[in-house]
């Protein structure tokens, strides 16, 4: 097959990959941009595990042809901590214990650092809903609500001191 | 030690791992880069059960990209079969073959390995591997397996009977004919695979010049597994070196050392390259291993008051295709473990274990998942016959604390339990009379509300005397080292295999509270065989106790000897006065302790820069190992009880609450071990609701998706209550009793009992999971 030519702006830097159209989002990401912190889980778009997000929405990089985000602004989860520290909801799942393996959380974090954004006061059965496109096999979803929704309001007291 | 005496143990504190893993920093498997690999692809069998006829590979091999295709022809040459047959009475010995050559013994069975420059590649390449097959007949079905005429899954295991095992203690003839009733009750566990998110994998690399291989691998057991390794290599144990990195979720598939891993092994050394295999989760789902499917009969002899007199055990469990675990040895736990916390002495069991042309068995999280639904559905169904209530059947039939240790009929000996205080705990917490009236209420009011019960007394670090006495090869010791380096940081090692419970932390308290530093000063080094000590990994709800046992005794070995250099470099005859917490030495006087101005930084740079002036018998260094025994068998015991509400139109159901009141003893860290109870519970609840590994009758698996195969999500569990009510252990070191199996056995019976409960009035009883809508529905037909 022949390869193509594209340019994946991931975290704000541009990686030129040359690759077969048929080549996945995901793979192109670990592969090409180095960037392993995108895990993938299925290859069927059922567990979540590899969701970053494209321009700011959240999308499963495993049902996403590399050559379908040429010149989209692509975000993983290497960016969401800064300079060394962990966004709020981060810390919140570090706290609350809301990861075991860890596999899975990357795309959990991918998908609520944009759900979070929209959803300022989400409720408890909101977030559970919402949180429903992601599997995790080790911890029973109870720790990882608890941390979306202490990073919910830790992130709105910080907007209102703002 | 009293519970008051420790200072990081029974501590709740956040991870140390988790920082790496939510910023994208973890390393897996697939994480790795291995400049210039090439990468496989399996071809598989789309037949249940067929004679390989041909492999014509000369497509495959023509495509630009490829390197080679082997087949069993191969493989046969270069590894040696797996052998499992220990010398166990009632289980027929089997052997398998690295990739099969003549027959293929269910979809999703080896062929073909397709090597090439890149996944895409090979997986294109695969699908260009002519195979002609011969299908044969094929048994699916546990109940045909042992027909005359059911097709045969392995030469070596005729009839398909590949366990039989039969055990009596008592008299059950005389209890049965004392009896006021023998009640009867049965239960089907479908059958169910782990769902790592993280699949199977590995990745090897052969040094030529000098004769090694190094095999990264998401494995529970990195020593055992190299054991494997190097013998079907037909290479030295000091030629492979285990690498396992973060792993993504093992539940007990990743134990074995799998046919793919071998094969991936084999051909990095035959073809002096680099060689990688990332398992796809069809692979996954369809051939990776399968788990649990088994069937429970129990006979019940009871006075009118409901006291158990006898107990009767017929089951039955379908290992499928391939035995890559002693077949007898999941259902003989359940066996051996079934009456948990209640008074039994007559009692019998006749345990089946069958092939079928499925995907082989392994042990997954709480291989004995069944049994304590299987014990507490009984205890419902003699209050259901007798009209009592199921609190009072069990209150009559519990252990008493008066009545510990307490020696079962089975041999295995209860101590230190608290199965009482459990119960009562979450009776208590229930409110289990008023929900009895809402109960009523709310069937007034056409609602159907249910309360589950279900008692686990769990077994946990099964000890090398387990393993004699079971007849199974293997040891259920752990070996630990600390080395205190001459700064006075601390590394130590344990061999276990961490697949995302928190080792590193948990086990750093353990290193910590032993020796008496900080824990943030320990780091923990796993799951790599050169480096650390040969243990058996992580099974079985052990590593608490062996692994965290292990290093805390080893953490007391080094305390002992920085304590005498600190009190030969304080000029004392002995350290009778003294003490370290967070690395500073304390000196009595009196009742009251005070810094003694050393450091145990100080201690190191003595041991290891001055040995001279080390007092006399003690050799330079601060470098300790040491292996542990646990006993037997370690019990922690818990009572789990949920409030459900059944819409008896669909068939859904909705879990209002679920509580667990657990005795596990010292924990290593209370954060990690609620996380424990937690995924417990989620995995139970999702095996009983939800799970099934599904074949048709001609064998194909028609659960080759996450689509298909479903778990558990956050929207359909609830948020669990835990009453801690944890005691020591007085057998084990620091008091460590184990979990993180017991879980899935108690949800598995509260929510089934709790259904049970719901539909009382339609007189039906669920004996089968999963416990779908549409199983409801069939249940309840022409009963509403």
């Amino acid at each position: 097959m022949e390869k193509k030519s594209i340019y994946l702006s991931v975290n704000g830097a541009r990686h030129e990959v040359h690759c077969e159209p048929r080549k996945l989002l995901s793979d192109a990401l670990r592969e090409d941009c180095r960037l392993t912190g995108t895990h993938v889980g299925c290859e069927h778009g059922v567990c979540g595990a590899c969701t970053v997000l494209i321009d700011g929405r959240p999308a499963r990089s495993c049902l996403t042809y590399a050559v379908q985000a040429d010149e989209v602004q692509i975000t993983t989860i290497e960016a969401v901590a800064t300079a060394g520290r962990l966004s709020p909801l981060q810390q919140a799942l570090h706290e609350c214990h809301g990861l075991q393996c860890g596999f899975c959380t990357p795309g959990i974090v991918m998908t609520f650092e944009a759900y979070l954004r929209e959803h300022p006061q989400p409720t408890e059965a909101e977030v559970r809903e919402a949180l429903s496109g992601n599997l995790c096999r080790c911890t029973g979803y109870q720790n990882i609500v608890r941390a979306i929704l202490l990073a919910a309001g830790r992130m709105r007291a910080e907007t209102a001191h703002v | 030690m009293s519970e008051q005496a420790f200072r990081y143990l029974n501590k709740a504190v956040p991870r140390t791992e988790d920082y790496r893993l939510l910023t994208g920093y973890g390393r897996y498997l697939d994480d790795i880069e291995i400049a210039g690999a090439l990468h496989v692809c399996f071809v598989r069998s789309p037949h249940a059960h067929a004679r390989i006829v041909s492999v014509d590979t000369t497509g495959a091999v023509a495509m630009p990209g490829v390197v080679t295709v082997v087949t069993g022809r191969e493989l046969a040459q270069w590894t040696t079969p797996m052998r499992v047959a220990p010398p166990i009475e009632g289980l027929v010995p089997v052997e398998i073959a690295t990739m099969p050559i003549e027959t293929v013994r269910f979809q999703g069975d080896l062929v073909a390995c397709v090597v090439a420059t890149d996944r895409y590649v090979a997986e294109d390449a695969a699908e260009q591997v002519i195979v002609e097959f011969a299908p044969l007949p094929v048994v699916t079905d546990m109940w045909q397996a042992l027909d005359a005429d059911a097709a045969q899954v392995d030469p070596m295991v005729p009839g398909n009977l590949v366990s039989h095992q039969t055990y009596s203690h008592g008299d059950q003839q005389s209890a049965n004919r004392r009896a006021f009733r023998v009640i009867e009750s049965t239960f089907h566990q479908q059958r169910q695979t782990h769902v790592p998110i993280e699949t199977r994998g590995c990745a090897a690399l052969w040094d030529a010049g000098r004769d090694h291989l190094t095999f990264h691998v998401g494995t529970q057991v990195p020593h055992p597994l190299r054991t494997q390794l190097a013998a079907r290599l037909k290479l030295s144990e000091s030629q492979v070196t285990v690498i396992s990195p973060d792993v993504g979720g093992s539940f007990g598939q990743k134990i074995a050392l799998y046919r793919e891993e071998l094969t991936v092994a084999a051909l990095a050394r035959h073809l002096k390259r680099p060689v990688r295999w990332r398992e796809d989760r069809l692979e996954n789902l369809t051939a990776a291993a399968n788990s649990r499917e088994d069937f429970c009969r129990t006979r019940a002899a009871v006075d009118e008051h409901g006291t158990l007199l006898a107990l009767d055990l017929e089951m039955r469990e379908d290992f499928g295709a391939y035995c890559f675990f002693p077949a007898n040895y999941l259902a003989r736990v359940v066996a051996m473990v079934l009456s948990g916390p209640y008074r039994l002495q007559d009692y019998a069991f006749d345990v089946k274990v069958v092939l079928s042309h499925k995907c082989g068995n392994a042990p997954m999280r709480a291989p004995m998942s069944i049994t304590s639904w299987v014990m507490e559905g009984t205890m419902d169904a003699i209050a259901r016959e007798l009209a009592l209530d199921p609190v009072e059947v069990r209150r009559r039939n519990l252990l008493t604390p008066e009545e510990l240790p307490y020696r079962t009929a089975t041999g295995e000996l209860l101590t230190d339990i608290t199965p009482s205080r459990t119960f009562e705990a979450v009776v208590t917490a229930l409110e289990y009379r008023a929900f009895r009236e809402r109960q009523q209420a709310a069937r007034a009011a056409g609602r159907y509300l249910g309360l589950g019960l279900c008692n686990v007394v769990e077994p946990t670090t099964y000890g090398s005397r387990f393993y004699k006495a079971a007849g199974i090869p293997g040891s259920g010791h752990e070996a630990s080292w600390i080395r205190i380096e001459p700064s006075g940081v601390v590394n130590a090692s344990v061999g276990l295999g961490p697949s995302g419970q928190g080792y590193e932390s948990a086990m750093a308290n353990a290193v910590a509270e032993g020796l008496g530093v900080a824990p943030s000063s320990v780091r923990i080094h796993l799951g790599h065989t050169d480096i650390a000590p040969y243990g058996m990994g992580s099974r079985g709800a052990r590593s608490g106790t062996a692994g965290g046992g292990a290093l805390y005794l080893c953490a007391l070995d080094a305390r002992r000897k920085v304590l005498a250099i600190a009190a030969a470099c304080l000029e004392l005859p002995d350290d009778d006065s003294l003490r370290m917490i967070d690395a500073r030495i304390e000196r009595r006087s009196g009742d009251e302790w005070t810094d003694a101005g050393l450091t145990l930084g100080d201690v190191a740079r003595r041991a290891y820069l001055d040995p001279t002036s080390l007092p006399e018998g003690l050799t330079p260094g601060l470098e300790f190992h040491l292996t542990y025994d646990p006993p037997p068998m370690t019990y922690s015991n818990s009572a789990h009880a949920c409030e459900i509400e059944v819409d008896v139109a669909t068939g859904a159901i909705r879990i209002e609450r679920y509580v667990i009141a657990e005795d596990c003893g010292t924990l290593l860290n209370p954060t990690v071990v609620e996380g424990q109870q937690h995924g417990a519970v989620a995995m139970g609840l999702s095996g009983a609701l939800f799970e099934h590994m599904r074949y048709d009758e001609t064998g194909q698996n028609v659960t080759g998706s996450l689509a298909d195969y479903l778990i558990v999500t956050s929207a359909e569990l609830p948020n669990f209550e835990i009453i801690p009510l944890h005691t020591p252990s007085r057998a084990t070191a620091a008091g460590i009793k184990g979990m993180a199996e017991g879980g899935v056995m108690g949800a598995l019976g509260a929510l089934t009992n709790a259904l049970n409960d719901a539909l009382a009035p339609f007189g039906v009883v669920a004996d089968r999971h999963p416990l779908t809508p549409m199983m409801l529905r069939d249940l309840l037909r022409n009963k509403l």
